[in-house]
């Protein structure tokens, strides 16, 4: 986990999108939303569920190991960059590598684009564009003992398990005490779906 | 409505995660094995040095013979022609290191496999000249990030490509320009001893012939004066840029061709004042900026190509295959099925053992993660 990172909290977030809509103002890719909001149990529970880039740590940056180009740099910060304009050729490896499916493509463009929490502003010392505006805290920006001493015993966890892999990440999610021991699970193996068995 | 409102009756089950945290681990067990083990660091160096060091003594034999015996070559180019020839060792070193990378191998081997299939280029005989022409020629998807930066890429870029068709044989000694009444104005161009050419130096051709680096000064400097500023400017260009990668080349490319238009200001207007000062500041820029193409952002114009073999490899997959992989899920398209192979082997090679999560798309991963953290870390949260 970096020092100053996002924190997720799904459990505080309404759906607002409102950090959606923040996330365009961004200097860095201006106009195009980076942040996903998804609802997982659509039409059934009103859970909304955030995800912006993991900033994975070990093994470093899928997203980069994967692209051929050399185009995603990671700063000495933990910072995964978005893909350098020069360099990416547009061929979706990132996207469809990258576990938390973070990576955005313009295929016109030839250019992938991500969160790369907010570098603009980060590197000033500013919160990104989501954290800022979220209104219930569920995107939170600081330290871990910033996040403690707004909200006492509160766990979080960093690293997410697909199959057999533990992926540890830079930005961390909030969860229950008692599952502070577990790697969050990250949807993989998936045993079911449709009601039907697929494994 | 949301596009995939219905499609999913049950929100999938993922399963229960192991309470055991642990480090990070390999493959699983019967994931199979990389096809082509990956060279550990020192077997890529070796490689590199050897095809770096041929391609540079093939560059000194092509100088030596393409000069008829250094008969044609120009002592005083001599700086610029050894720059080139450190130039071809950093770019075949770099390009041997790029390509031995799982992800660049593995597409490399597919665009090369795509470029030399008979059955392709029956099937499909325009597409690689058509995509060559489009990534390469005329960059068509720098327009859709911004129609500026497409204008003035494609000054920088024709500009380039105009200097370098120029001064490279001559440097070489591949381009002789003799008059045979001593002082001209007839003149014959020769490549490689052959009388190509005869013109008049004072005619259109003749003036275009001798200021053919003067045009692609202008155009370079148009190019690259736009991106200096827009990296000045552009709060998104300034976001994370690096002086030695993103300033240092503009800046080189500005000094090359401003001192090459002060060569010919002073030939013209000075006569011939401050021109060996001027050469020599020009040569320095000119092999530094050679010397630097291997190390920094120059060295997309070696990488680029590999755009074209990345589409074409796409191109002859989705032709063969009919219709492109659809995400387990949700049944969206992801890509051709070939690709997503390729790319699964890619994960492979290097340990990321969650490869078969390539075979859902970025949505279908967020909402399955989703549902994972609701049924197991937070229910119902």
């Amino acid at each position: 986990m970096m020092g100053r990172t996002i924190f997720i909290d799904p459990g505080r977030c309404i759906g607002c999108q409102a950090c959606v809509s923040a996330c365009r103002e961004c200097d860095s890719h201006r106009g195009k939303s980076m942040i996903h909001l998804d609802y997982p149990d659509e039409g059934r529970s009103v859970a909304s569920f955030p995800t912006v880039c993991m900033h994975c740590e070990d093994p470093v940056a899928p997203c980069a190991e994967v692209c051929p180009a050399d185009a995603i740099l990671v700063t000495a910060d933990g910072v995964v960059q978005q893909a350098d304009t020069t360099r990416c050729i547009g061929c979706a490896n990132c996207v469809n590598a990258c576990p938390f499916g973070v990576p955005k493509i313009d295929l016109q463009a030839k250019l992938q684009m991500k969160c790369n929490l907010c570098y603009d502003r980060t590197a000033y010392g500013l919160a990104p564009m989501c954290a800022t505006v979220c209104p219930t805290g569920a995107l939170f920006y600081g330290t871990l003992e910033e996040l403690q001493a707004e909200r006492p015993g509160v766990q979080v966890a960093d690293s997410f398990t697909f199959g057999s892999t533990t992926v540890t990440t830079g930005v961390a999610m909030v969860v229950p005490a008692d599952k502070v021991q577990w790697p969050v699970p990250g949807g993989l193996p998936v045993v079911e779906i449709n009601g039907k068995d697929v494994r | 409505m949301h596009p995939y409102r219905g499609r999913v009756t049950e929100p999938p089950k993922t399963a229960e995660p192991a309470p055991a945290p642990g480090p990070a681990q390999g493959p699983a067990p019967g994931t199979p094995a990389a096809e082509s083990p990956p060279r550990t660091p020192a077997a890529v160096r070796r490689r590199a040095t050897l095809a770096g060091t041929a391609v540079s003594v093939l560059l000194i034999l092509a100088i030596v013979f393409g000069s008829r015996l250094l008969r044609d070559f120009d002592s005083a180019l001599l700086p610029y022609a050894v720059a080139t020839v450190f130039l071809a060792f950093g770019v075949a070193y770099r390009y041997t290191v790029w390509i031995s990378a799982p992800g660049a191998r593995r597409l490399f081997k597919q665009g090369r496999r795509s470029f030399f299939s008979a059955a392709n280029f029956r099937k499909a005989p325009t597409a690689l000249p058509k995509m060559t022409a489009t990534y390469l020629g005329f960059q068509k998807f720098l327009g859709a990030r911004s129609h500026a930066r497409w204008a003035a890429h494609q000054l920088v870029f024709w500009g380039c490509l105009l200097a370098a068709a120029i001064t490279f044989p001559l440097t070489w000694g591949w381009f002789t320009f003799t008059s045979s009444t001593g002082s001209g104005p007839g003149y014959e161009m020769r490549i490689w001893g052959f009388k190509i050419i005869e013109f008049d130096a004072l005619s259109v051709l003749g003036w275009l012939m001798f200021h053919g680096l003067d045009i692609a000064a202008v155009l370079v400097i148009a190019g690259a004066a736009y991106f200096l500023w827009r990296r000045m400017r552009d709060r998104g260009a300034v976001t994370g840029q690096r002086f030695a990668y993103d300033l240092v080349p503009l800046i080189a490319l500005v000094v090359v061709s401003v001192t090459g238009l002060l060569l010919t200001f002073s030939s013209i207007f000075l006569h011939g004042g401050g021109y060996e000062f001027l050469a020599i500041l020009h040569m320095v820029s000119v092999v530094f900026t050679l010397i630097y193409i291997p190390f920094g952002k120059f060295f997309h114009i070696v990488q680029r190509p590999a755009a074209v073999g990345m589409q074409l490899f796409k191109y002859t997959s989705r032709r063969k295959d009919g219709e492109a992989l659809a995400c387990r899920r949700c049944h969206e398209p992801i890509d051709t099925a070939p690709y997503v192979e390729n790319l699964r082997g890619t994960m492979r090679d290097l340990d990321l053992g969650f490869d078969e999560w390539a075979e859902y798309c970025p949505r279908c991963k967020r909402v399955l993660r989703g549902n994972a953290y609701l049924d197991h870390v937070k229910k119902g949260f």
